[in-house]
């Protein structure tokens, strides 16, 4: 703790002094109280870690993840070459509008309540915006913690504070479900990470609400880097939803999560994401749980929009008898490109994991679903189970299935299945005649072939997401 | 043997033993062959020796044991008589029309077709010959179409070394009832093959051509060969391979089939040798009303690695194609399935099925399946599916319970996994010839 | 009076004409049997009317009360009051019957106004009944997986719950056994009265036992050769069709 201490005080009147502001071409921007210009070298995590007033293994964790990043190739022998047209020198690494979380509405500065305003928050948002931690850009804007889940002894904090105020409880896992090399964008994250959601749950605490945040771009070139990390402890429950919608933006945008999730023993963490980037957003998630003995995760994962989404849910089941479960829908429109999937490597006996996806490719659009399932040797009596539906609505749409799975030894069972089908003319023109719209048809068709899955998310979102197809639909069609 | 000389290790590797002198001596040992013949395989070398060998980010050689791919210690082998080559055959000896026997790549015996075949114009010869005879089919149709499955390399390596090989043609509308059977044996420690069969059944024709691969001893062996088949409009071929290399050997097979218009073509392959031995299946629907249906059995047994890439193309619209591999897993063994369909954007209406069943039968057995769809039309029936489990315990139990030991009921079993892959043999005499084959592998 | 207005309607589909100059007028209240050998252009005709995108009508026109609809969108068509009950119903996985339904007369109501969910129900639980199709089946995907019976009492269930002002019903009869048959004639008869006009499509009379047509006529080759009444549905029957296509070809 003392380090912590150490570098609170040195830091506590002005948050950047020990910082050459000279130094570099850092643009102060006076719309934001802190701004680390464009690009990315050592000065800018540098800055980052100071702004924040981060002890000092965080900077170092940041420093050599900095060179991590660095160091690795972009993954184009597998991935969409369009990764290539990211210019990493252009991005904004570090915005934010005041350290302090808004505890109350009333603090909210009003530009960004305005804007707020401007996007239409949905109903359920409001409904629960009391709860909600709502990420403006980099900083949490507003944050206020619902009396009742503190009370039960949550912590549900952003990155900085959590690793700040409850270094005990975060740094063990911090980094360890996805170390910070599993990729570059892992490794990215890891060097310029801010904002997110730091939550932890108690042994046998049950949370009866979905904690929720709201993850908004509105800078243009503005890469947001949360960092999440939910650990629930032995016997606890959670359900954590985040939506994402950004409005639209001239110049590509790079969104680069990493969230992680610990389920201890008997533990169960659902995960619900439904979010809507708008298509010039480069979309880059690393996600992944470590379920241990007898515990359950669960991500539920709905991508549209952006145009580029990378992001394969994952779970190491790490204890015997955990369970793994990714649901992923994906809607690929003209221009976008869903490269989404799912991650499940079993490490212990009796493990049991499940894939569920759907894809839509509608004009130009493109599905990708790419898999892995690792059953390694001298483990008994795990199951996998994967299903992977596309359906194409357009001619020019396009649909690729990647799976890989390993099995070694006699005692498991695996299964995969796949198809393609299609929304045909005739079935359109069928509908047509009862008297709908052609917009109205296809949205008909795809959230029947989705409904399976969107009756497994909770009622606020599922309405959401239908209301997003119906959007997305309406465009699709000529 | 021919060792390269160990000046540029780096170099030594990307050619093993297949070194510009070894290639010189090989062309100069062609004395009959016509030069554009020589002229493609010196154009084949100079595209093999800067290629380099497989890397381990090559996704098309994901899970691949890439170390145990290596060209150092092999020679191209050389011919001469041998008992076991005709003894060979006789896996397939019931009602055949014709035999064509090599060994170390050079033709030792067989027996010539029925003048009545002979007649209509059925050629089943070896390649050399039709170099010289059928300049124009070899033109269009040896190794004409793309490496897209990783091994251009090795495909240019092949090319290069070819010695000879099985050429069968059957003109238009001519049917030949009975199988056609080539041998291909191998002998010697550190002999390399390049066996080779190329099939053209022009439009109506319909044949049916057995490939059968062995070792006549269990050394260190590099097989390298390669099949070309070509189904005219209507035509239909049935394809079927028995690998039998000994399991020390180095196994690359390539196959190329070509599908025309209401073309219907068949293949089986059996994989029963090698120690690594890796399987790449192009089959490219070219024209409406084609189908290749793409069959595969393998027994993984030992420390063996078998390792299958397939790709099937549909490049027109109302084609079909539909591959059924099974694997069953023993001992240490490894498999990889990797198989992709395509549906370019005009193959409308078009009908892929791809499915990779393993069955595993030791705790120390590993099966990789990717299994891969790119889609670019809408009006598609696709669909894939792999599975890994084990036989189930209560069958096995049922079976011991009527006195049956584990091995018989293991062997009972994996008879049952295969045979819905031996059923769509129509001719029941290469049904039970493979069987047979298999039974004695796994009684060995 | 309410009328649906053939006007020497000519359809192509591709390069080949198949509907050759029909003109044909149903009123509000008439049923108009359409007879003919297969592949003479009535289902075409039908899909045309209701605007199919295979077919391209090439001349001619079709009113609704003496307006134009070819200009109309298929949906469009569909919300001014025609019905098409398909030859072979489409299946639409996932979509149940009843959101299906929903949505279909959703599209009929004017802007911000809502569907009454429980006056909705009782409606179609009523229509279900007389058909005869069990309740569950609201719940069950539009088509997917239905016998030919059961896809065809969908059709009705559908026309019965859109109250169309002119059905066009394309071989509503094929695919169905004798009981099945009864039940869907049934509830055609249930629907008929003063404010529906129905154009009725068969290859055979035997429909027309159940549904008594006012008027019959016979097409031929893209064109209607012959009107008459019910009885020269039966002299169809009895006589085949050869006996047309001969005056025809004399004409």
């Amino acid at each position: 703790m003392s380090e912590i201490t150490d570098t609170l005080e040195t830091t506590a009147e002005n948050p950047v002094s020990g910082i050459d502001q000279l130094a570099g071409d850092f643009k102060y921007d006076m719309t934001y109280d802190f701004d680390a210009g464009t690009g990315l070298n050592e000065r800018t995590v540098d800055y980052i870690s100071a702004v924040k007033k981060e002890a000092p293994w965080i900077r170092e964790f940041r420093q050599s993840a900095l060179k991590t990043f660095l160091s690795k190739p972009l993954p184009t022998h597998w991935a969409s070459r369009d990764l290539e047209t990211i210019n990493f020198d252009k991005i904004r690494y570090y915005l934010s509008q005041g350290l302090k979380p808004k505890r109350t509405w009333d603090e909210v500065p009003a530009d960004i309540k305005r804007t707020f305003e401007r996007l239409g928050i949905p109903e359920q948002e409001r409904k629960f915006l009391a709860g909600v931690e709502a990420q403006f850009d980099s900083e949490a804007a507003y944050s206020n913690i619902k009396e009742a889940v503190s009370k039960q002894g949550v912590i549900f904090v952003n990155s900085s504070e959590g690793l700040r105020e409850h270094p005990e409880i975060f740094r063990k896992f911090f980094g360890k479900v996805i170390p910070t090399g599993d990729n570059k964008f892992s490794a990215l994250n890891s060097a310029v990470f801010s904002g997110g959601s730091f939550i932890y749950v108690p042994p046998g605490i049950k949370v009866s609400h979905p904690l929720q945040a709201y993850f908004r771009i509105n800078a243009e070139n503005f890469g947001q880097f949360e960092r999440t990390l939910i650990i629930c402890d032995e016997g606890s429950e959670l359900t954590y939803m985040e939506g994402c919608t950004a409005p639209k933006f001239s110049t590509a945008t790079l969104h680069s999560a990493v969230v992680e999730l610990v389920a201890l023993r008997g533990a169960k963490i659902q995960y619900i994401t439904v979010q809507n980037w708008s298509s010039n957003v480069f979309n880059l998630v690393t996600k992944r749980g470590l379920a241990h003995e007898e515990s359950q995760i669960k991500w539920i994962d709905c991508n549209i929009g952006s145009r580029l989404t990378m992001k394969y849910p994952g779970v190491v089941l790490k204890g015997r008898k955990s369970r793994g479960e990714v649901i992923s829908i994906a809607l690929a429109n003209d221009g976008q490109h869903q490269d989404t999937g799912a991650k499940m490597i079993h490490a212990a006996d009796e493990t049991t994991s499940t894939v569920v996806s759907k894809s839509i490719s509608v004009g130009q659009g493109r599905a990708t679903y790419r898999g892995i399932v690792h059953i390694p040797r001298q483990l008994k009596g795990c199951k996998n189970n994967t299903e992977c539906d596309a359906l194409l609505i357009n001619t020019n749409s396009r649909t690729d299935t990647y799976p890989a799975i390993t099995v070694r030894g006699d005692r498991h069972a695996v299964q995969h299945e796949a198809s393609v089908s299609k929304v045909s003319a005739d079935q359109i023109f069928y509908m047509q005649q009862r008297g709908l719209t052609e917009g109205q048809a296809m949205s008909l068709s795809v959230n029947g072939f989705i409904n399976d899955l969107a009756r497994q998310f909770p009622m606020e979102y599922s309405v959401e997401l239908k209301r997003l197809i119906d959007l997305e639909m309406e465009g699709s069609v000529g | 043997m021919a060792l390269a000389t160990p000046a540029k290790p780096a170099v030594a590797d990307a050619i093993g033993g297949f070194t510009p002198e070894v290639f010189a001596r090989h062309l100069a040992s062609l004395t009959a062959s016509p030069a554009w013949w020589l002229e493609r395989k010196r154009s084949a070398y100079s595209r093999f020796e800067p290629l380099p060998m497989p890397r381990r980010t090559d996704e098309s050689w994901r899970f691949s044991n890439i170390a145990g791919i290596t060209l150092g210690g092999f020679s191209p082998g050389a011919g001469g008589p041998d008992p076991r080559a005709r003894q060979a055959s006789e896996a397939f000896a019931t009602a055949l029309e014709a035999t064509l026997s090599f060994l170390n790549g050079s033709l030792v015996g067989g027996n010539p077709l029925p003048a009545g075949l002979a007649a209509k114009g059925v050629v089943a010869s070896t390649l050399s010959e039709a170099v010289a005879k059928h300049p124009g089919l070899l033109r269009e149709h040896f190794m004409a179409q793309p490496q897209k499955l990783g091994s251009a390399k090795f495909a240019a390596l092949h090319e290069a070394f070819i010695q000879d090989g099985a050429f069968i043609h059957v003109p238009r509308g001519v049917v030949v009832d009975r199988p056609i059977v080539i041998v291909h044996a191998v002998s010697g420690a550190g002999t390399a093959v390049f066996p080779h069969t190329l099939v053209v059944a022009e439009d109506n024709a319909k044949v049916t051509i057995v490939d059968h691969f062995v070792s006549n001893d269990a050394t260190r062996q590099f097989a390298c060969g390669a099949n070309d088949l070509y189904a005219g409009h209507g035509a239909r071929i049935t394809y079927v391979a028995a690998q039998c290399w000994s399991k020390e050997a180095l196994s690359l097979q390539f196959n190329s089939t070509v599908v025309r218009r209401d073309a219907r073509v068949q293949s089986l392959n059996l994989h029963l040798g090698g120690k690594q031995a890796r399987h790449e299946s192009l089959s490219q629907l070219q024209a409406p009303g084609g189908f290749s249906e793409m069959l595969a059995i393998t027994v993984a047994d030992g420390a063996r690695e078998c390792d299958q890439r397939t790709l099937q193309i549909h490049q027109a619209p109302n084609t079909k194609s539909d591959l059924l591999y099974k694997n069953a897993l023993l001992d240490q063994s490894r498999t990889i399935f990797s198989g992709l369909i395509i549906v370019d954007p005009d193959a409308q209406k078009t009908d892929a099925y791809q499915s990779n069943r393993n069955l595993m039968l030791s705790d120390d057995a590993e099966s990789n399946s990717l299994p891969g769809l790119e889609i670019q039309a809408n009006d598609v029936r696709c669909t894939h599916g792999a599975t890994s489990s084990r036989i189930d315990p209560e069958q096995e139990f049922y079976l011991k319970s009527r006195g049956i030991p584990q091995k018989a009921a293991d062997e009972l079993l994996i008879f049952g996994f295969f045979e819905e892959v031996l059923n769509r043999l129509e001719s029941e005499e290469l049904h039970a010839a493979l069987r047979k084959l298999i039974r004695a592998h796994l009684r060995r | 009076m309410p009328s649906l207005e053939i006007r020497n309607l000519h359809v192509s589909t591709g390069d080949k004409e198949i509907v050759k100059g029909v003109t044909l007028s149903v009123n509000a209240g008439e049923i108009h049997a359409v007879m003919g050998p297969n592949g003479t252009g009535k289902s075409t005709m039908a899909k045309a009317i209701a605007g199919h995108p295979d077919y391209t009508i090439t001349g001619g026109d079709v009113l609704l009360d003496g307006k134009s609809i070819l200009e109309m969108e298929s949906d469009e068509r569909a919300r001014a009051g025609i019905f098409l009950a398909f030859q072979y119903p489409s299946e639409i996985p996932g979509v149940s019957i009843a959101n299906f339904m929903r949505a279909a007369i959703q599209a009929r109501m004017a802007e911000g106004e809502e569907i009454d969910a429980s006056g909705f129900y009782k409606r179609l639980y009523k229509k279900m009944d007389l058909l005869k199709i069990d309740r569950s089946f609201t719940s069950r995907s539009v088509n997917e997986g239905f016998s030919g019976g059961e896809k065809k009492r969908t059709e009705i269930l559908q026309m019965a719950m859109l109250e169309p002002r002119f059905a066009l019903m394309d071989e509503t009869d094929s695919g169905l056994d004798i009981d099945a048959l009864r039940v869907v004639a049934d509830g055609v008869n249930h629907l008929r009265g003063p404010s529906l006009g129905i154009l009725l499509i068969t290859h055979y009379q035997r429909l027309l036992g159940y549904i008594v047509p006012d008027f019959v006529h016979v097409m031929i080759d893209g064109c209607i050769v012959k009107s008459g009444d019910k009885s020269l549905a039966l002299e169809l029957e009895s006589r085949g069709y050869d006996w047309v296509k001969k005056e025809f070809a004399n004409a």
